[in-house]
């Protein structure tokens, strides 16, 4: 046993992961120093300092009033929804809650607009009702919020519910008992078992509100309702002031990395598995009730309604005239190459880091010794670069790199494109795949040393069986991602290159509704389509976990 | 007395299973019920402590009907396995909320929790927070509320099957102490005989959605 | 994985060439402009129709989501761009797009050139003009503000929508217009303005079609704007209002890009530009004023419109040195 050499067994599931991880950093570490490094101008007028305060205030604060309001939201709906386990359509309204996840943010967009805006829905209905109407509350730091909130109350949704679903019942059972009120069942038994959980989904929801990008460039309205992404594609596109964009970005990079970090501290208490719950006999006090069924009705509405507009929109879209138009065609075709693509790499870079990672976590393959630390830390970070680096600082990046070497712009468009979108999902999943990586190797390292089972029998055998579920999820996901990402695009889109996103962007600001409607359509169709499709193809027929 | 008289419940959920419960307790006395995992002591007990309803038969306290009254009225205290209590409060506040669920206690009921304390053991535990008290001492505190909550019945859900022989054995000893001085009448649902044949006053085994008296 | 990427985006560049090549071997003049004016119901449709007919061309327009964007996409695309022309700038703008050493001397004659005030530039042409003005619905406001003055006294719920200066013309020539109206006092008056912007967009056309939807009171645009309602919607609720502290003139220019392939072909249209044809094409379907006196002369529709008795305009120079620090007093004035 003296001459076995764990990394000689363990090296073809550790190089590659090794190899992807260092080749992350070194993209980071790229784009950084052309952010921070290569500029030697530190002269900047004192009243551009004073702007970026200001919008720095504003991002911050935007971010924490989204992350307060999504999260009490999400509370409310997560405990109302709880409760009322014979809502009707209770089981669909959570899945698709779930599914915001991967809903091209202008898509929603566009839905609010539809619902919410000064000619939308909600103000025809007041105003067929009181006569009075709410107006144009849609635009500015109420636009921005409104629309954080749907995405970010539904994705908390899900976690909440799952954290009220793991309270054993004995708990209800002695609340019940003891006879407590809602209000103290809610702050003996609930907040409890909740509060584990919120500081790292604030943290979370917090970061994506902070780097919020499409949202603010469509519904912020004006350059008073700046965030730092937003300031540094204008800085680009309308100042054409790089030095500008760079200040920002290196603002917006310091205050990442800083979040990032607060951040990884903050980690979820281990989550239990949820129980089996029988509704309780005798169901809610009158006020709890009311409130829970009002609650849920409302989110419910307020949350299909926009997704409802965007089908009776996109409906009376003229598509023979969207396909006969050649940027279109281009458009889906860029974006299905683009998805596809990134969904491809996320996979790949995921196996790689995960085969990596594991050998460190799961007993009895490498030992520990100086240098894992060191390798292991490596191989966390680089799956999280997006965090550190949100996608208009990626492009910023690249865009400063396409024109330092000579060549079409369009092709650095492609690789900042399809880069921004693996680092997009590759967070997400590395949190699906690690855990599962983990199992199958706790699982099945003994039978398969003694057996001398590896490489591609190991993957056919004790892999793949039991990943291909996640893998369709991860597959889905990332293709999503990319499907309905408006970020990067933003920066480097043009008539020759463009997606669908962009060119939904392009027809919103150019007030072709029509045109906007058929294009959003076909993007959640095709979302939908994705996520409800590739899991199932993966997990082989059977049914997909979702 | 505690009467239940042909008590039935259809459990419908995987395979459907037909209860039939009859069993009579004089106040004071402590009735063992042993049974498989899944023979339906829970069942029982939630019925009795008002989680489940019956299809039919009657349940009675002392001529009382129980079976429309919502589990917070019934003359019923139901001890769990575990999660009797809320780990973020001290020892005496899971204690008082058996007596006011707000927390606002009168002089007299705070030497009641005091007294609960004593009575059960737990001189000194009572700023405790629950969660950092050991296996034996949290069913303890359980216990110290069920006294403070003055409900006759003591319904005993495997209550001692997660703790170590040896306290085990004080805490049965402890249930037995307390059936004779607060006169409850106990119920108490076990896997294991020896609990039953420690301290209980009749046994009864159940199978086949049956009580059988041993 | 380099391999693949490189395959991948081989791939992706050949079918966008694909999805490019054009039927015939025509010389291709590309012209970037802003996107009201490369509409279906702006001029380039009819001016690619009949410079097509006398060049042997193609002429392809190439729209950017406003007038400066057109600009910063020819800056961003550096020597790869494929522009030929840019076409609608303006003298504010000029000076800036001039900086950036892009554009060419575009040799055309400019005695013809008729506009409301000299004009001598080897670079840049004018092809149209017009003043900035804002449009209301004069069945809806009965009594629009007659000033700036009077605008900033409004109630807070009468709602305007401008654009913004770093992106469009109309938006940096309102921040002038306001700055040449009221020198230092401009940042005073923006910030009493500001409460009644309703949004601030990147382009005229965002702008003009959020006021037809009516999610505002008035918008900025033109003193000619009017004219399109009266013309082809034969409508004239539509009305420019008439600002007692004088309106800001604004002429439209365009210029040869440096890089350009096609330099005889650009230079070409410019010559083009000032040809009656161009030019009767322009008021209607740009609605603004050409910038020669033609045969035909100006539509009807026209003649009724109010002319500014006082017009106010910064030279080019002046609004370049002051330019980022004005904008930046707007951001600073709006809430930035």
């Amino acid at each position: 046993m003296s001459s076995f050499s764990p990394l000689r067994r363990f090296g073809i599931s550790f190089w590659p992961g090794l190899a992807v991880g260092a080749a992350l950093l070194c993209l980071a570490g790229t784009i950084f120093a052309q952010i921070v490094i290569l500029p030697q101008t530190t002269t900047v007028s004192a009243a551009l300092d004073a702007q970026i305060w200001s919008i720095l205030r504003f991002t911050l604060f935007q971010a924490a009033l989204s992350t307060l309001l999504s999260i009490g939201l999400g509370t409310a709906l997560a405990w109302s929804l709880f409760h009322q386990r014979r809502f009707p359509g209770r089981g669909a309204l959570i899945s698709l809650l779930s599914s915001t996840l991967v809903l091209p943010t202008l898509v929603a967009v566009l839905g609010l607009v539809t619902v919410f805006g000064r000619n939308g829905w909600l103000n025809d209905l007041a105003e067929a009702l009181s006569g009075h109407s709410f107006g144009a509350f849609l635009y500015g730091l109420t636009g921005i919020l409104v629309a954080h909130v749907y995405f970010n109350a539904s994705f908390a949704v899900r976690g909440l519910l799952h954290r009220l679903e793991a309270i054993p019942a004995e708990k209800f059972k002695l609340a019940r008992s003891l006879g407590l009120t809602p209000w103290q069942r809610f702050k003996l038994v609930e907040w409890p078992a909740l509060k584990g959980t919120l500081p790292s989904m604030a943290s979370t929801i917090f970061l994506l509100c902070f780097t919020s990008f499409a949202i603010v460039l469509t519904l912020g309205g004006s350059p008073k309702y700046n965030t730092l992404e937003v300031a540094i594609y204008e800085a680009v596109k309308f100042d054409f002031d790089l030095l500008r964009a760079l200040k920002l970005a290196l603002a917006q990079l310091a205050v990442c990395a800083f979040l990032v970090v607060v951040a990884s501290g903050l980690r979820a208490s281990s989550s239990a598995i949820a129980q089996a719950r029988t509704p309780s006999i005798w169901g809610e006090p009158f006020g709890a009730r009311c409130a829970q069924l009002g609650i849920t009705g409302f989110c419910a509405i307020a949350f299909l309604a926009p997704l409802a507009a965007v089908l009776i929109d996109g409906l009376q879209a003229d598509f023979t005239k969207l396909f006969a138009e050649a940027t279109f065609r281009r458009a889906l075709f860029t974006s299905l190459v683009l998805a596809s693509a990134s969904s491809v790499f996320t996979i790949a870079i995921a196996l790689a880091l995960g085969f990596a990672r594991r050998n460190f976590s799961v007993p009895g393959r490498i030992p520990a010794s100086w240098w894992t630390p060191v390798v292991s830390r490596v191989l966390a970070f680089s799956g999280t670069l997006y965090l550190a680096i949100p996608s208009l600082v990626l492009g910023l990046g690249f865009f400063l790199i396409a024109r330092q070497f000579a060549g079409p712009l369009n092709f650095w468009a492609v690789i900042a494109l399809l880069c921004a979108n693996v680092l997009m999902a590759l967070p997400f999943s590395l949190a699906i795949l690690v855990p599962a990586m983990e199992k199958t190797a706790l699982r099945f390292d003994k039978l398969c040393f003694s057996m001398g089972i590896r490489g591609i029998a190991r993957w056919r055998l004790a892999e793949w069986p039991f990943l291909r579920a996640d893998l369709g999820y991860v597959a889905a996901l990332a293709f999503c991602f990319s499907l309905g990402d408006l970020g990067v695009i933003a920066l480097f889109g043009n008539q020759d290159f463009a997606t669908l996103p962009w060119l939904l962007y392009q027809k919103m600001g150019s007030y072709r509704t029509h045109d906007a409607a058929g294009i959003a359509l076909i993007l959640l169709a095709l979302t939908i389509t994705v996520f409800a499709l590739v899991p199932r193809v993966f997990a082989g027929g059977r049914d997909a976990e979702t | 007395m505690l009467k239940l008289d042909a008590l039935t419940y259809h459990h419908t959920n995987g395979q459907s299973q037909i209860y039939e419960f009859s069993m009579h307790s004089k106040t004071g006395q402590i009735t063992g019920i042993t049974g498989q995992s899944g023979s339906g002591k829970s069942t029982l007990l939630d019925l009795i402590a008002g989680f489940l309803l019956p299809h039919s038969g009657s349940l009675t306290w002392n001529d009382k009907d129980l079976t429309p009254l919502p589990p917070e009225a019934r003359p019923v205290t139901i001890l769990f396995q575990n999660d009797n209590l809320f780990d973020h409060l001290s020892a005496e506040k899971n204690i008082a909320i058996g007596i006011n669920t707000s927390l606002r206690l009168s002089a007299g009921e705070t030497k009641k929790v005091r007294q609960a304390l004593n009575d059960t053991g737990l001189e000194g535990f009572g700023a405790r927070r629950a969660g950092s008290l050991s296996g034996g001492e949290q069913q303890r505190v359980a216990l110290a509320r069920a006294l403070v909550r003055d409900t006759p019945v003591l319904l005993l859900d495997e209550p001692f099957s997660a703790l170590d022989g040896e306290t085990r054995a004080t805490m049965l000893d402890l249930v037995g102490e307390i059936a004779v001085k607060y006169h409850r009448t106990v119920l108490m649902v076990t896997h294991d005989e020896r609990d039953c044949s420690a301290i209980a006053d009749q046994h009864f085994t159940l199978s086949n959605g049956k009580l059988h008296r041993v | 994985m380099t391999r693949i990427t490189r395959l991948l985006v081989t791939f992706i560049l050949a079918s966008f060439s694909i999805a490019n090549a054009q039927a015939s071997d025509k010389p291709v003049l590309t012209i970037y402009t802003y996107d009201a004016f490369a509409a279906e119901w702006g001029p380039a449709p009819k001016l690619k129709e009949a410079f097509e007919k006398t060049c042997a061309c193609t002429v392809d327009f190439i729209t950017a989501d406003s007038s400066i964007g057109a600009l910063r996409k020819v800056q961003l695309e550096g020597a790869s761009t494929k522009a030929d022309i840019v076409l609608g700038l303006d003298t504010n703008i000029a000076e800036a797009a001039r900086a950036t050493g892009l554009f060419i001397p575009h040799g055309a004659d400019q005695a013809k050139l008729d506009v409301p005030m000299s004009w001598n530039d080897d670079t840049f042409l004018p092809f149209d003009y017009s003043y900035f003005a804002f449009v209301y619905n004069s069945e809806k406001l009965k009594t629009p503000p007659t000033s700036f003055a009077e605008l900033a006294n409004l109630p807070k719920d009468f709602k305007i929508v401008v654009q913004d200066p770093r992106s469009s013309t109309p938006g940096l020539g309102l921040v002038l217009w306001v700055r040449d109206a009221y020198g230092d006092k401009a940042a005073d008056m923006w910030k009493k303005i500001a409460p009644k912007i309703l949004t601030v967009t990147k382009g005229w056309s965002d702008a003009y079609g959020l006021f037809l939807k009516g999610e505002a009171d008035m918008v900025l645009s033109y003193t000619t704007s009017p004219a399109y309602h009266l013309i082809a919607e034969n409508d004239n609720k539509y009305k420019a209002a008439p600002f007692s502290e004088g309106h800001y003139l604004q002429v439209e220019v365009a210029g040869i890009v440096k890089s350009t392939k096609q330099p005889a072909l650009a230079k070409k249209f410019m010559q083009f530009m000032l040809s009656d044809e161009f030019q009767d094409i322009i008021p209607t379907t740009n609605w603004t004023y050409p910038a020669t006196k033609t045969a035909t002369g100006l539509p009807d529709g026209f003649k009724g419109l109010h002319v500014p008795a006082k017009t106010l305009l910064i030279d080019g120079k002046t609004v370049e040195e002051n330019r980022k620090g004005w904008i930046d007093e707007w951001l600073m004035a709006i809430g930035r």
